[in-house]
């Protein structure tokens, strides 16, 4: 659809929201709006709902069309047979954007699903009314504190967003939102949008590409609505801002019968991966891969640069962490001779070591003071370019200190350098935490700023992907 | 081009001859070896004469789809005599592996100095338009299925990738002393092919299967086109 970007924005952006159709005993949409700092109100006829919302201290219509003045965002949560009348009144209103939770429709593969699936579209189109859904869990605005689902974050005053999602399921936009919020990642928006009957995956990336507050974007898809336009706006927005994709229901459905040999081999898959390559957008295979390669775009520094040291706890853990980020496509040089030199002076080398790869739990096992001072000499060599560090998770269970002085550690490297700089907490790593405590661990170095990573496959994968899109974007001149 | 596809539309076809195939693509500048429609024995000796020898000769016919399956391909034809008896044996063998199949005639071109075969194509996805693929020719793209695609329009880049991510590549670039192929003039047929079918969009599926790929240059030695549905096409339309 033409949409109305001042209207889209109203939807997305509400300083009144209406609920319309909530339900006791939890009111799961009015509860949602409980940190919301605009004004709420509801719409519920059903005369035994009602008292529950009023005792929420909110205000309660017959009708959307009798609410004062402006109306932002109406949440939908009315049986399928209402929501035309919904619809109808949202559309005499002139509210900024419908956002439909209701479900029912062509999901069903049903004939009335279908009929009242076009019933709403039509409509909506019609008035020119932005409908996100139907089918979906709507929209996330962490600024404002317009919530789908508990759990989700408020922003604090003057925060700034990190990235928005777009997904394709209400479960995945939760799930990516909540595994992003709980490594301290901003996100700025998530828009659940179900059907896209009316506003398509390309709207909603059209419009994330004009948000200010969106650097990055990851959106989950199963399929699109409209092929030819997406394709053209991903090729365009990836030169703005980076855009990972998990694409979901990839069936390996293909081979066409067909009287080209092209036509038989342009499986979707096949042309689906074409697409994220030639558009330089960030292919990611599931909620952990969208994540790790979100982490490294939104927490390291844009850089195509290859160089890097890689410190590991013993010297089996050195060996996979270099076979791990040769593999993604990192380098992993000789040092200066003034670095060895430099070294040479500390680095207890009776069962460690200090050519790249470091092997150095007997350097900085306990001793924060030598990783400072390695990172030091590190800062110092020209060849160095990044810096992966496997962390642990020792006494962890006791108090922070410790691992707050490796971060400190960290962050006066990444202060100074500029560089990329990754923390690796390996499951069974060196230091034997257990999966619990090492999980908090992880969380802690996350919510300090870092990517943070459970293993060393990870951690060089994503950390991999972000750089080739760098480098990309540097071939691209964008 | 418009007479080409009138012809196919008014007869209802959409599977485009070998002929008919290449005269498009040769009017878009695209490299290949034009074939000439000979719908007797004598007309295929006077254009092979024209031609000059040795020639292949293939056979034309809106109901066969692949044309060696059948018995539908002689080449290295040396001489008139060699022309009139390969016309006789095709369409005998032919007629015995398809016989319900209408025969227009056959296609006789200049036999090509063999290259390093590669195929270039398209095809229209459902969700994003044309796409466009390319891969080493034969047992590469029919077993391995080593092929690269790109989304229509292409960029310079986009091209070179195609060519540089396809396994094969090595063999391109010159394997046991054999010169390395010419790699821009295939970027290059790739960006062509891509601009034909942008400008074309009754242009549904296109083959050209294969290419030869020289030290200089490149060209089609044989090519397909398949032509959008009509119907489908007029309901397309409508739903946009």
């Amino acid at each position: 659809m033409n949409v109305d970007r001042a209207r889209l924005d109203r939807a997305l952006n509400p300083r009144t929201v209406v609920v319309v159709g909530d339900k006791g005993p939890n009111y799961q949409w009015l509860s949602n709006l409980s940190e919301f700092e605009g004004q709420v109100y509801s719409v519920q006829l059903d005369e035994k709902e009602i008292p529950g919302i009023v005792e929420k201290g909110i205000e309660n219509f017959q009708s959307l069309t009798e609410i004062p003045g402006e109306v932002d965002l109406v949440v939908c949560a009315v049986p399928r047979q209402v929501t035309p009348y919904i619809v109808a009144d949202a559309v005499k209103k002139g509210v900024g954007g419908v956002a439909m939770f209701t479900s029912g429709f062509v999901e069903t593969g049903e004939e009335l699903g279908r009929q009242l699936q076009d019933k709403i579209v039509g409509m909506a189109r019609e008035g020119g009314l932005p409908l996100v859904g139907p089918n979906c869990m709507g929209v996330y605005n962490r600024r404002l504190g317009v919530k789908f689902g508990q759990g989700q974050d408020k922003a604090a005053e003057g925060e700034r967003g990190d990235l928005s999602i777009i997904s394709q399921s209400g479960t995945h936009g939760i799930s990516l939102t909540a595994g992003a919020q709980v490594l301290g990642i901003h996100v700025t928006r998530t828009i659940s949008i179900g059907n896209a009957a009316v506003l398509n995956e390309a709207d909603y990336l059209e419009y994330l590409r004009d948000d200010p507050d969106t650097p990055a974007i990851v959106m989950y898809l199963e399929g699109v609505r409209d092929g030819r336009r997406f394709a053209r706006l991903l090729r365009e927005v990836t030169r703005q801002k980076p855009v990972v994709i998990w694409r979901g229901g990839r069936t390996g459905a293909g081979a066409k019968a067909a009287a080209s040999h092209t036509a038989s081999l342009a499986s979707d898959d096949a042309v689906w991966d074409a697409l994220l390559r030639q558009a330089g957008a960030i292919s990611a295979d599931s909620q952990e891969e969208a994540l790790d390669v979100a982490q490294a775009l939104v927490r390291l520094p844009r850089t195509d640069k290859q160089n890097l040291a890689l410190i590991a706890m013993t010297g089996g853990q050195s060996v996979a962490i270099t076979d791990q980020f040769a593999k993604a496509g990192f380098e992993v040089p000789e040092l200066s001779q003034k670095s060895y030199d430099r070294l040479s002076e500390f680095f207890v080398t009776i069962g460690g070591s200090y050519r790249n790869p470091f092997d150095a739990a007997s350097t900085i096992g306990r001793e924060t003071d030598n990783l400072a001072k390695i990172l030091d000499i590190l800062a110092d060599d020209p060849v160095i370019e990044g810096v992966a560090v496997e962390m642990q998770a020792r006494d962890f269970e006791k108090g922070t200190e410790r691992l707050d002085g490796m971060i400190d550690v960290l962050r006066a490297y990444r202060e100074r350098t500029g560089q990329p700089i990754v923390a690796i907490l390996p499951e069974g790593g060196f230091g034997a935490a257990t999966p619990g405590i090492l999980a908090d661990a992880r969380v802690h170095v996350g919510k300090a700023g870092f990517a943070v990573y459970p293993s060393f496959a990870r951690a060089a994968i994503a950390f991999g992907r972000a750089r080739r899109f760098w480098a990309w974007r540097t071939e691209v001149g964008a | 081009m418009a007479d080409v596809i009138a012809s196919a539309r008014a007869e209802g076809r959409t599977l485009l001859n070998e002929v008919e195939s290449k005269q498009l693509l040769a009017e878009a500048g695209i490299p290949v070896a034009l074939a000439h429609l000979a719908r007797t024995a004598d007309e295929a000796v006077q254009v092979s004469d024209g031609l000059g020898y040795p020639v292949v000769m293939k056979i034309v016919s809106p109901d066969i789809a692949h044309k060696s399956d059948v018995g539908g391909v002689a080449v290295g034809l040396a001489d008139a005599d060699a022309v009139r008896a390969a016309h006789a044996d095709m369409l005998a063998r032919v007629a015995e592996a398809a016989p319900s199949a209408r025969i227009e005639g056959v296609a006789v071109q200049a036999m090509a100095p063999q290259g390093t075969e590669v195929i270039v194509g398209a095809t229209t996805d459902p969700q994003f338009g044309p796409v466009m693929m390319f891969g080493l020719g034969g047992v590469f793209v029919e077993v391995l299925k080593d092929v690269a695609f790109r989304i229509v329009p292409l960029e310079a880049r986009d091209a070179h990738q195609m060519v540089h991510e396809i396994k094969g590549l090595p063999i391109l670039q010159g394997v046991r002393g054999q010169a390395p192929a010419d790699i821009a003039a295939l970027e290059a047929l790739i960006l062509s092919v891509s601009e034909f079918v942008a400008a074309h969009p009754e242009v549904a599926e296109l083959d050209l299967n294969p290419v030869f790929a020289y030290a200089e240059g490149v060209l089609a030695v044989d090519a397909r086109i398949v032509l959008t549905d009509v119907a489908e096409m007029a309901a397309a339309g409508e739903a946009r």
